[in-house]
């Protein structure tokens, strides 16, 4: 077989894997992996990996942006970025989450930090959640999981997995949580660590 | 996230990777947002309660059911849920124990204290500050209720606003 044909398998290999989702990124909390992902998908890019740019639709609390403008992870370089992957607007841990980063934002990010929430849900509905809520940054709409998928935050049932990343302002992941619990303060805690790690303090 | 009841065969399934769509039904989350399966041992976790006394769950277990109440104050659902909640221990009180676990995010002792003193909610409050219930019990979310039978097992989990306390606590309590 070609050696071409043989790297090709590879790749194709490495992107239908079903790892085990650690619970933390296993290298900073030590904490065992809990059970099974239900999804293929692939692994997402680990700590001191770069993370892979995209552009999506986006909404906030005063409307939907414009469709010539979408939100570019690219043209955020050199700031920190947070990626919170989430599966449906309106829903008791989604309003608890973003509750929590739109009233705990200072502390837990601070002015200079580009905050983004992810889901599939369409942009009408981010624009009414974010109101809502008042939430103090933006909304991507994924509906076809594209994005999602690339970081190992999609899911069969239609809605994403709820997971953060930190990515420094040199475009790598600088943290992960791949099974981030809307509820729990240690992951909100451990998040606002990350973020103060990438910006330095 | 909203979901109905579940029964040990579905958590069966969901445990086997079933897609999240069959485990959850439409318009629910990831399989993440499940919970603790039902057949498992209840973590006998230690928390505080809005007093700062340590309550150890694991003292009630093998001797009567117990009901978990994840909640917080600004959770809408947790008050749809009250008059269920309040109706379960009207007919159940004295046969199970009622606790309500405040997942305390977002949430201040002072903030729990006075909601407590003004919904008079049928169950002592726990407040969960470390978090350690919710990673035990896999909380998803807040409503999320936990009814541990007497050899200590999950009987029952679920979410929302509509859910049958009356019957789930019935099989429980069965002679």
């Amino acid at each position: 077989m070609p050696l071409r044909a043989i790297a090709a398998a590879a790749v194709v290999l490495s992107l239908i894997a079903v790892p085990r989702l650690p619970a933390q990124d296993s290298s900073k909390s030590g904490q065992p992996s809990k059970g099974p992902p239900t999804a293929v998908m692939v692994s997402g890019p680990d700590s001191g990996r770069r993370a892979p740019t995209f552009r999506l639709p986006w909404a906030n609390k005063d409307g939907v942006g414009p469709a010539d403008q979408p939100y570019d992870l690219a043209l955020d370089r050199g700031k920190t970025v947070v990626l919170a992957f989430y599966p449906r607007d309106f829903t008791n841990g989604c309003t608890a989450e973003m509750r929590t980063f739109a009233e705990q934002y200072d502390s837990l990010f601070g002015a200079a930090v580009v905050v983004v929430g992810i889901s599939t849900d369409p942009l009408e509905t981010h624009s009414r959640f974010a109101a809502s809520l008042d939430l103090p940054f933006r909304l991507l709409s994924d509906p076809t999981q594209v994005v999602a998928r690339r970081y190992a935050s999609n899911d069969r049932s239609g809605y994403l997995r709820r997971t953060v990343y930190v990515i420094g302002p040199d475009g790598k992941v600088q943290y992960r949580n791949l099974r981030f619990n809307a509820l729990d303060p240690k992951h909100y805690a451990e998040l606002g660590a990350a973020v103060r790690r990438s910006r330095g303090g | 996230m909203s979901r109905p009841p579940s029964g040990a065969l579905r958590t069966a399934l969901v445990r086997l990777g079933a897609s999240a769509v069959l485990a959850l039904g439409a318009g629910q989350a990831a399989a993440q947002e499940a919970g603790i399966a039902v057949g498992a041992r209840a973590p006998a976790v230690t928390i505080q309660d809005l007093d700062g006394t340590p309550v150890a769950l694991g003292q009630y277990f093998g001797r009567k059911p117990v009901l978990l109440e994840f909640w917080a104050t600004w959770c809408e659902v947790c008050e749809a849920l009250l008059p269920s909640v309040r109706a379960a221990h009207e007919a159940y009180g004295d046969r199970a124990e009622f606790f309500g676990v405040n997942v305390t995010v977002n949430q201040s002792p002072a903030r729990v204290r006075k909601y407590v003193a003004e919904h008079h909610p049928p169950f002592r409050t726990l407040y969960d500050s470390e978090g350690d219930a919710i990673r035990a019990y896999e909380a998803p979310t807040t409503s999320f209720i936990v009814i541990v039978d007497r050899a200590g097992k999950v009987a029952y989990t679920g979410v929302g606003a509509s859910q049958d306390l009356l019957a789930a606590l019935r099989s429980v309590t069965a002679p």
